[in-house]
C-alpha cells in the first residue's frame, strides 16, 4: 500500500489516505469514529493498516462515542485522533465544547470534513469554521494532501504543547483529491497510558468555568503568534491587488492566475482559527483591492473587513458581493469574479454550457440508484404492496436514502441519523395518517435507541418502525456496527441483535428475510393490524458485500433470466421493481419491447422472480 | 506541460481503479498528479467522473478539470462519453469509448430510450478532435472472462497518447491489481496492440 511506503517517497495519495499518513507519522496511538463520507476513507485507511502499525482502532457506534473515546486516551497520556463528516460534529458537539474547556494531555485532533455541494450529504452546506469559534478551537485547513499529512502533524504538536483539542477541517475536494505526496517518517506508537487523578482538572463547574474559559483565550492568543506566520503563505506578486484565501480555493486561485497571466499578491491561510491577525494586517496595510476567496459563509471576509477599520479603512473589500456563498468553488465559478476584480476579459463558459446542453438533451440521467440484488429494494417494494401511496414515509441516512428516487418514492422527508423517529413520533400525535418510518441497523445504533425509547415512553400513537438490517454500514463502504459481528480491527465480537434491543424496549417485533417476498409482507400485514410500538427488523446482508464475498472465495452465483415465451410484458418488474439488471430493450424506437436481465449485472438475489406475476423469471440455465 | 484525462463510467465499475493505473504510472514518472476521485453515494451507480492531472507542479494545482481542458476522454461506458463534453473542445480532445452499454435505469422508468452508438458518436463529435470507439468489455470476456479487465484494455489503447513511459505503466498495473497482475499486463498489451 503507497500509504505505508518509506520515508523521502513520493506516492499519489487520496487527500484522506495523506491525513491518515500524517496520523501514524505523529505516532496516534488510539484512532476512534463513526464512518461519515467525505471523511470515511481516513478510519477506513487507518483500519486496514492498524495491526501492522501497532494503533489501536475502532468503529464507535457514534461521532460522540469517538470523540469520547479519542479524549479518553488524550487524557491518559495517548495521541488520539477521530474523524467524522459535518453533521458528525453536530453529534459529537455536546462534547467537543467541555473537553475545550478542560483541554489534554497527549494531543486529540478532531478532522472534520465539510461537504459543499452535497456529494455525499443531504441535511445542510454548514460550515464547520464556525464551530472553532464557538468551541474556542484551533483550526487548521490544508489545500492540498502534501499539506492533508503536514498539517495533521503541526495539528497533534499544537494540540499537545497547549493541551488543547485541534480540529483539522477538509471540505470534499480536499479529502477527495488526489496529490502527490512526499512522506516523511512513521513513529512508533504509544497505545498504553494512565489517567491520573487531578480534582478540578477535567470539569467547568462553577467558578471553574470562568477560569477555564479564561484560559483559552490565553492560549489561543499565543497559538496565533507561534503558528500564525508558519501557517500562512504569502507568494509576492506585483501591484496593490492582493488575494486572500482558504483550502481547496487557494488551488483554484493559482490556476486562474496562471491562466489569466496576472500577478496579484496572494495570501493563504493554513490556520482558520485563530486568523493570524498580524499577517492580515501586514498584508492588506498597503493594497487598494482584496478579493477574499473562500467556500461557504464569509468567515474570513468579516475578520478582513474589521482589521481594515484601523489600518487601511479605504481598502476595497470584495468576496461575497462577487462570489457565491453557497455549492463548491471551481475555475469556472471563479472566473467571472477574478474578471472584475481584475479588469480583465475572461473565457465566457456559458456558450459551451449550451452546446453541452443542447447534446445531452433525451439522454436518461444516470442519478445513483439501489445496487442489483439490494434488500432495500425489496423490503420497499414489498411495504409499498401493504401499505400503498398514501401512507407517510419518514426517511433517514444510510443507502436506502436512495428510496426517494423513481419508482419508490417512498422517503417523504430525511432529515438526520435516527430523525425519522422523533419525526414521525411528532405527526402521529397531531395526526391520524399511516406513518412507516424506515431506518437502518447502523443508524439504529447510532441514533435509533433513544427514538425508540421515546416512542415507548409517549406512546399511544406510534408509527410502524421498519429497521432495513443489512448488517454493515454500507453507504460509507461496509464499516462494521455493534450488529455486525465484528469489529473495526477485524476481530470476533458478540453481536447486538436489534430484535432484542427492540423488545427490551417494549416493542412488539417481528423479523422478516428481506429476500422473501412472502415472509416479508405477511409480517408487515400482522403488524399493520396492530396499534402500538411496532418493529419489523427487514434482515439481508448488503448485496454488494455478499458478492465481494462470494467473488474472493471464487464462488459463483445462481443469476436469473426471462422466459420470453412466459414473459407478458407487464413491465413490473422493470416499472416498479426497477432493478438496473433488467432492462427494456427495443431494436427499433416504436417497436414493442423486449425485456431482459444482464447476466453480469444480476446479483442473483431472486427476488424479481418472486414478484413476475406471470412466473416468467427463473434461474438462468446453462447453455 | 499539463495532460488532463478524464475517466467516466459508472460507478463501481472499476473507473477508480483505472484513474489510479494512470496516477500512479504518472507519479513512477515523475510528475506531479493532481485529480479529484469521488467516494461515497456518487459510486452507487451513478455517473462518476474522475479526473487525473500530470504535468509541471507550476502549471497545475487545481485538482478538477475546467470546462474544455480535457486532453483525453476515456468513456467506460458510451452514453457517459456525452455527458464528458463538458470537459472537451474539438481543437484539443481524444474521445476514447468503450462501447459496452449499461442502460440506466431511469431510460425505463422515463421512457428515454438509450441511444444507438452512431448517434452518440454524432453527439460527441462536436466536442472531439479524435474519437476512437470499439467493445473491449467484449473482447475481455472472451478472452478472460471477466469483464472489468476491458478496462485495462481501453488504458492501453489510450497509452500512446499519454506522455508516459511504458515501464511506468507496468508498475503501475503490477502495483494496482495484485489479485489479477497477469492478466491485466496482457489486456494492457491487447489495447497496446489495437
Amino acid at each position: 500500500m503507497d500509504v505505508l511506503e518509506k520515508a523521502g517517497r513520493k506516492v499519489v495519495l487520496l487527500g484522506n489516505e495523506a491525513i491518515a499518513r500524517g496520523a501514524i507519522e505523529s505516532g496516534v496511538g488510539v484512532f476512534a469514529a463513526y464512518p461519515g463520507t467525505p471523511s470515511s476513507e481516513v478510519p477506513i485507511t487507518l483500519s486496514r493498516i492498524a495491526k501492522k502499525v501497532g494503533i489501536k482502532f475502532e468503529y464507535s457506534s457514534n461521532e460522540k462515542v469517538a470523540f469520547e473515546t479519542a479524549a479518553g486516551a488524550a487524557w491518559s497520556g495517548v495521541r488520539a485522533m477521530t474523524a467524522m463528516k459535518h453533521f458528525g460534529l453536530n453529534v459529537a458537539s455536546d462534547s467537543v465544547l467541555p473537553v475545550a474547556y478542560v483541554g489534554v494531555k497527549a494531543g486529540l485532533v478532531i478532522m472534520v470534513a465539510d461537504d459543499p455541494q452535497g456529494w455525499s450529504s443531504a441535511q445542510s452546506e454548514q460550515d464547520t469554521r464556525y464551530y472553532a469559534r464557538m468551541a474556542r478551537m484551533p483550526m487548521l485547513e490544508p489545500s492540498n494532501p502534501q499539506e492533508a499529512l503536514d498539517f495533521t502533524k503541526i495539528a497533534f504538536e499544537i494540540s499537545e504543547a497547549f493541551e488543547i483539542p485541534v480540529f483539522l477541517r477538509t471540505t470534499t475536494k480536499v479529502s477527495h483529491s488526489i496529490g502527490t505526496v512526499r512522506l516523511g517518517k512513521i513513529e512508533k506508537p504509544k497505545t498504553r497510558g494512565r489517567f491520573v487523578k487531578d480534582l478540578g482538572r477535567y470539569y467547568n463547574i462553577r467558578p471553574n468555568l470562568q477560569e477555564m474559559h479564561k484560559r483559552i483565550d490565553k492560549k489561543l492568543m499565543k497559538i496565533e503568534k507561534r503558528y500564525g506566520r508558519r501557517l500562512t503563505k504569502v507568494l509576492k506578486g506585483k501591484g496593490r491587488v492582493g488575494i486572500i484565501t482558504n483550502g481547496v480555493s487557494f488551488e483554484y486561485v493559482k490556476e486562474i492566475v496562471h491562466e489569466l497571466k496576472i500577478n496579484p499578491h496572494i495570501m493563504k491561510l493554513g490556520m482558520t482559527h485563530p486568523l493570524p491577525k498580524k499577517e492580515i494586517e501586514s498584508f492588506i496595510r498597503d493594497k487598494k483591492v482584496v478579493l477574499i476567496v473562500e467556500e461557504l459563509e464569509p468567515i474570513i471576509e468579516n475578520f478582513v473587513v474589521r482589521v481594515a477599520k484601523d489600518v487601511n479603512p479605504k481598502l476595497v473589500i470584495h468576496g461575497k458581493d462577487v462570489l457565491p456563498r453557497y455549492g463548491e468553488y471551481n475555475v469556472e465559478v471563479l472566473m467571472p469574479a477574478f474578471g472584475k476584480v481584475f479588469g480583465k476579459k475572461v473565457p465566457d463558459f456559458r456558450k459551451h454550457r449550451k452546446d453541452v446542453e443542447k447534446v445531452l438533451r433525451g439522454l436518461a440521467p444516470r442519478k445513483p440508484v439501489m445496487c442489483p440484488g439490494c434488500p432495500h429494494r425489496s423490503t420497499f417494494y414489498a411495504v409499498k404492496k401493504v401499505f400503498g401511496d398514501k401512507a407517510i414515509y419518514a426517511g433517514d441516512i444510510g443507502c436506502y436514502v436512495l428510496g426517494i428516487f423513481e419508482p419508490f418514492e417512498m422517503q417523504d422527508f430525511v432529515i438526520s441519523m435516527g430523525a425519522s423517529l422523533g419525526i414521525s413520533h411528532g405527526i402521529k400525535k397531531v395526526s391520524n395518517q399511516e406513518v412507516v418510518a424506515f431506518v437502518g441497523d447502523s443508524t439504529f445504533f447510532h441514533a435509533g435507541m433513544p427514538g425508540i425509547a421515546n416512542l415507548r415512553f409517549n406512546d399511544g400513537n406510534a408509527p410502524l418502525v421498519i429497521v432495513m438490517d443489512n448488517g454493515i454500514t454500507a453507504m460509507t463502504g461496509h464499516q462494521p456496527h455493534p450488529g455486525s459481528g465484528f469489529t473495526g480491527m477485524g476481530e470476533p465480537v458478540t453481536p447486538i441483535k436489534i430484535e432484542e434491543v427492540a423488545k427490551a424496549l417494549g416493542a412488539e417485533v417481528r423479523v422478516a428475510n428481506a429476500f422473501n417476498q412472502k415472509d416479508l409482507i405477511e409480517r408487515l400485514k400482522e403488524l399493520k393490524e396492530r396499534k402500538g410500538l411496532r418493529v419489523l427488523v427487514s434482515r439481508g446482508e448488503c448485496r454488494l458485500l455478499t458478492k465481494r464475498k462470494l467473488r474472493a472465495k471464487d464462488v459463483r452465483f445462481v443469476t436469473f433470466e426471462i422466459d420470453q415465451e412466459k414473459c407478458m410484458k407487464c413491465s413490473e418488474c422493470t416499472d416498479h421493481f426497477s432493478c438496473p439488471a433488467i432492462m427494456e430493450v427495443r431494436e427499433k424506437p416504436n417497436e414493442e419491447a423486449k425485456y431482459v436481465i444482464d447476466p453480469d449485472l444480476c446479483w442473483g438475489c431472486s427476488v424479481c422472480m418472486q414478484i413476475c406475476p406471470y412466473n416468467a423469471i427463473r434461474p438462468r440455465r446453462k447453455k | 506541460m499539463r495532460y488532463n484525462v478524464l475517466c467516466i463510467g459508472v460507478g463501481g465499475e472499476g473507473v477508480l481503479t483505472a484513474a489510479t493505473m494512470i496516477a500512479r504510472a504518472a507519479n513512477y514518472d515523475g510528475y506531479y498528479v493532481r485529480g479529484v476521485q469521488l467516494h461515497g453515494l456518487a459510486q452507487r451507480g451513478g455517473s462518476i467522473p474522475t479526473f487525473v492531472r500530470f504535468g509541471d507542479k507550476g502549471e497545475l494545482s487545481s485538482p478538477g478539470i475546467m470546462q474544455g481542458d480535457a486532453n483525453l476522454v476515456l468513456a467506460f461506458e458510451p452514453l457517459e462519453a456525452v455527458r464528458a463534453t463538458y470537459y472537451a473542445r474539438k481543437e484539443k480532445t481524444i474521445f476514447v469509448i468503450n462501447d459496452f452499454p449499461h442502460m440506466p435505469v431511469y431510460a425505463n422508468l422515463l421512457n428515454l430510450p438509450y441511444p444507438k452508438i452512431d448517434e452518440i458518436k454524432k453527439r460527441v463529435k462536436p466536442f472531439a478532435k479524435q474519437l476512437f470507439v470499439f467493445d473491449a468489455h467484449s473482447i475481455a470476456k472472451e478472452r478472460f472472462g471477466e469483464v472489468v479487465l476491458g478496462n485495462t484494455i481501453v488504458l492501453g489503447f489510450a497509452s500512446r497518447f499519454m506522455p508516459i513511459k511504458r515501464k511506468s505503466w507496468v508498475k503501475a498495473i503490477k502495483a494496482s491489481s495484485p489479485r489479477m497482475i497477469k492478466e491485466n499486463l496482457e489486456a494492457f498489451r491487447i489495447g497496446e496492440n489495437m
